[in-house]
C-alpha cells in the first residue's frame, strides 16, 4: 500500500469539462486527491514540475502545447490517460497502444473501467508505460500527417527555470540565449512584449544543437539569436559585427568565427 | 540579340501566313482562272501570259488588302478600315494591270499603250478588276465578320458552362461541409454538465446549439438567407462557444439596421467567424475578442470579422479551403463584383473582411416572378 493518497492532475481548456470530470472522480474514487487543474499543456507541465502528480489526465486538444506534447514532457514519471471528444485516428491509436484513454462526454461506466486500471497500475507501483514510440505517432497523427511519420529534429518547447518555478517558453518567443558556463541564460517575450529571463541547465552548444537550425545561430563563443528577433545586424572593426534586436536594447556581439551567417544576406 | 532576332523572324512569319493564308490564296487564284475563261476562246497571244497577268493583279490586291488590314495601326474615326481597304484596292488595280502588261511586253518593239489591241484589253482588265477585286474584298470582309461571331459565341457557350458547373461545384462543397464532432461532441458534454448542475442558462445553451446544428446540417434547398438569420447563427455559434470557454472568449456584434435585409449567400459570415475561432482564438492560451462588423454603404455590403487570436503568421499556413471556398461562392452568387481579404492585425490577430453588392430581401422578392 502507498502511504499517501493517489494524486492526479485535470488539464482541459474548457472550465465546465474540467469541473465534470473532476467531479465525477471525486464520486467514483474519492481517495483520489485532486491537486492541480491546468487550463492548457503548458500549465499542466507547470504543475506537474512543481507537484509531481501520480496520474494526469490530459485533454488532447489544448492550445498551444497539446495534451501529446505535454505528455511527451512528463514521459515515463507519471500514468497518463488522454481525454478527447473525438479524434477518429487518436482513439483508433489509443486503442491499440496501452495508453488509456477516455471519450467526452465522459460515461461514468468506461471512466470506472479506467480508474480500476489506475489503481492496479499504482498498487503494482509499476513505472508508467513507454509510450515515446506511440507518442510520436499520435502527434502526427493529429497534426495530419499520418502516413509519414519522422521524428522532430528540434524542439518546440523549452523548460526554463525562473527563479523556484519552472516555465514552458515555445521556442518562437525566444529572443537570444547567452552562454554562463554550464548554464544557458534564456531571453524571451510573450504575446504581451512583455520581456522575460530564465535558466537552462544545458551547455548553449549543446542548447542549440538541439533548436531549429534555421531559426537560431550561434553568433558568438557566448550567444545565439533567434533570427526572426533580429532587427538588424551592424558591420563593425576587424571582421566583427552586432546584432540589434526588435524592442530591446540589448546588443549582441558576432565574432569573426560566425561572421559568415550574415555575409550572405 | 538573337532573341530579338527570332522574335522579329516569328512576328514576319505569322504576318505572313496571315495575310498569305491558304483560303485567300485559293479564292485569288480560282477567280483569276473563272475570269480567264472567257478570253481563252479568242485569246491570241500565249495564254500563259493571260493567266500570270490576273494572278498578278489578285496577288498584288491580296497583298494590299493584308497591308491595310494592320497598318496604320490606329484610324481616325471617321474611316473604317473595312473602307480603307477596299479603297485601296480599288486605286491600286489600274497600276497594277498596268504594270502587268508593261513587264510581259518589255521585249516588244512597240510598247503596249501604242498597240490599239494591247490598249483595248488594259481598259477591259481594269475595269473587270475595278468591279470584280472589291467584290472579293467585301466578300472576305463579311466572312471574317461572320467567323469572328461564330468565335465569340462559342466562347460565350463555354465561359457559361464553365461558370454553372463551378456554380454546381460550390453548392456541392456547400452539401459537403459537416458538423465537426470534435465541436459537437465537446459542446454536448459540456450541455451535459450544465444541465447536471441544473444551471439556469442550459435551455438557452441548448436552443444557440440547436439553431447551429439546423443552420449547419447539410440541406439541398439553400434559399437566399438575409443577414439577419446570417447574424442569428452567428450569434448562436458565438454563444456556444463562450458557454465552453468563457475565460477566452468575447465578441461583439455591430450591424447597421440597412444590412439586416440584405441578401447573403448562406454560410458566408459563420464561415469567416469560425474560420476566426479555429485559427485564431483557439489555438490560443489566452484566447481573444472576436468582433463581426456588417455596414451598408454606396450600394455594397461589407462584412468585417476581427479577432485578436494568434494571427496567421504564426501558423504559416494558409486559413484552409475554407476561405477560398467562401470566396468561390460570393464570385458565384454576386459573379465577381466581391472581394475576400485577410490581414493581420497588431499586436496579434487576424482581419478578414468581404464586400459584395447590398440586394435587399424586398427588392429581390419583387424581382423574382411568382
Amino acid at each position: 500500500m502507498r502511504p499517501r493518497a493517489p494524486t492526479a492532475l485535470i488539464a482541459d481548456d474548457e472550465p465546465l469539462l474540467r469541473e465534470a470530470l473532476k467531479r465525477l472522480l471525486s464520486e467514483i474514487w474519492p481517495e483520489l486527491n485532486i491537486v492541480a487543474m491546468a487550463r492548457n499543456g503548458r500549465e499542466a507541465v507547470e504543475h506537474f514540475d512543481a507537484l509531481a502528480p501520480d496520474i494526469c489526465f490530459l485533454d488532447v486538444h489544448m492550445p498551444g502545447l497539446t495534451g501529446i506534447d505535454a505528455a511527451r514532457f512528463i514521459h515515463r514519471r507519471a500514468h497518463i490517460v488522454f481525454v478527447t471528444a473525438y479524434d477518429k485516428y487518436a482513439v483508433a491509436a489509443f486503442e491499440q497502444g496501452a495508453i488509456d484513454y477516455i471519450v467526452k462526454p465522459v460515461d461514468r461506466q468506461r471512466l470506472l473501467d479506467t480508474v480500476g486500471r489506475l489503481k492496479v497500475r499504482l498498487t503494482a507501483s509499476a513505472p508508467a508505460l513507454d509510450t515515446t514510440s506511440l507518442l510520436a505517432a499520435l502527434s502526427a497523427q493529429l497534426n495530419g500527417n499520418s502516413t509519414n511519420y519522422s521524428p522532430p529534429t528540434h524542439v518546440k518547447w523549452l523548460r526554463v527555470a525562473v527563479g523556484q518555478t519552472i516555465k514552458l517558453v515555445a521556442t518562437d518567443e525566444l529572443d537570444f540565449l547567452r552562454s554562463e558556463d554550464k548554464y544557458t541564460s534564456v531571453m524571451w517575450h510573450d504575446i504581451d512584449g512583455k520581456f522575460h529571463e530564465g535558466l537552462i541547465r544545458k551547455p548553449l552548444k549543446e542548447l542549440v544543437s538541439e533548436l531549429d537550425q534555421t531559426q537560431f545561430i550561434q553568433t558568438h563563443r557566448a550567444y545565439a539569436v533567434n533570427l526572426s528577433a533580429i532587427s538588424h545586424v551592424l558591420r563593425g572593426h576587424n571582421e566583427t559585427a552586432s546584432i540589434h534586436l526588435k524592442n530591446r536594447a540589448d546588443i549582441l556581439p558576432v565574432s569573426r568565427t560566425f561572421l559568415h551567417h550574415f555575409k550572405m544576406m | 540579340m538573337t532573341a530579338d532576332k527570332s522574335l522579329f523572324f516569328y512576328q514576319c512569319r505569322d504576318a505572313l501566313q496571315r495575310v498569305y493564308a491558304w483560303r485567300r490564296v485559293r479564292v485569288v487564284i480560282v477567280t483569276a482562272l473563272i475570269v480567264s475563261l472567257p478570253f481563252l476562246l479568242t485569246w491570241q497571244t500565249s495564254k500563259w501570259i493571260l493567266i500570270s497577268r490576273l494572278l498578278l493583279t489578285g496577288f498584288v490586291s491580296l497583298t494590299i488588302f493584308g497591308i491595310f488590314e494592320r497598318w496604320p495601326r490606329r484610324l481616325p474615326s471617321w474611316l473604317a478600315r473595312w473602307a480603307l481597304q477596299v479603297a485601296m484596292v480599288a486605286i491600286a488595280i489600274p497600276f497594277v494591270t498596268a504594270f502587268g502588261y508593261h513587264i510581259t511586253t518589255m521585249e516588244l518593239t512597240t510598247p503596249w499603250w501604242r498597240d490599239k489591241d494591247r490598249l483595248e484589253g488594259f481598259g477591259t482588265f481594269t475595269f473587270l478588276g475595278l468591279i470584280i477585286v472589291p467584290w472579293a474584298a467585301v466578300a472576305a470582309l463579311l466572312k471574317q465578320i461572320k467567323n469572328e461571331a461564330q468565335t465569340q459565341a462559342l466562347t460565350f457557350a463555354l465561359e457559361r458552362s464553365e461558370y454553372e458547373k463551378e456554380a454546381i461545384n460550390a453548392r456541392l462543397r456547400l452539401l459537403q461541409a459537416q458538423i465537426e464532432p470534435h465541436f459537437l461532441f465537446n459542446t454536448l458534454a459540456n450541455v451535459r454538465e450544465l444541465v447536471y448542475l441544473g444551471a439556469p442558462n442550459a435551455t438557452q445553451v441548448l436552443d444557440s446549439l440547436i439553431a447551429y446544428l439546423r443552420a449547419a446540417m447539410p440541406r439541398l434547398n439553400t434559399p437566399q438567407a438575409t443577414l439577419r438569420q446570417e447574424l442569428d447563427l452567428v450569434r448562436a455559434y458565438c454563444e456556444v462557444m463562450q458557454m465552453r470557454m468563457p475565460d477566452r472568449l468575447q465578441f461583439s456584434i455591430t450591424v447597421d439596421e440597412a444590412a439586416n435585409d440584405v441578401i447573403c449567400p448562406p454560410m458566408t459570415l459563420l464561415t469567416l467567424v469560425e474560420n476566426a475561432m479555429r485559427h485564431g482564438i483557439d489555438p490560443a492560451e489566452r484566447g481573444g475578442k472576436i468582433a463581426v462588423t456588417v455596414s451598408v454603404s454606396d450600394g455594397m455590403c461589407r462584412a468585417m470579422v476581427c479577432d485578436t487570436g494568434i494571427g496567421i503568421n504564426k501558423q504559416n499556413s494558409t486559413h484552409g479551403t475554407g476561405l477560398t471556398n467562401l470566396a468561390e461562392r460570393l464570385q458565384l452568387a454576386f459573379t465577381g463584383k466581391t472581394s475576400l481579404m485577410l490581414t493581420p492585425i497588431a499586436p496579434h490577430g487576424t482581419r478578414a473582411e468581404i464586400s459584395f453588392p447590398a440586394t435587399f430581401a424586398s427588392a429581390f422578392a419583387a424581382s423574382v416572378p411568382a
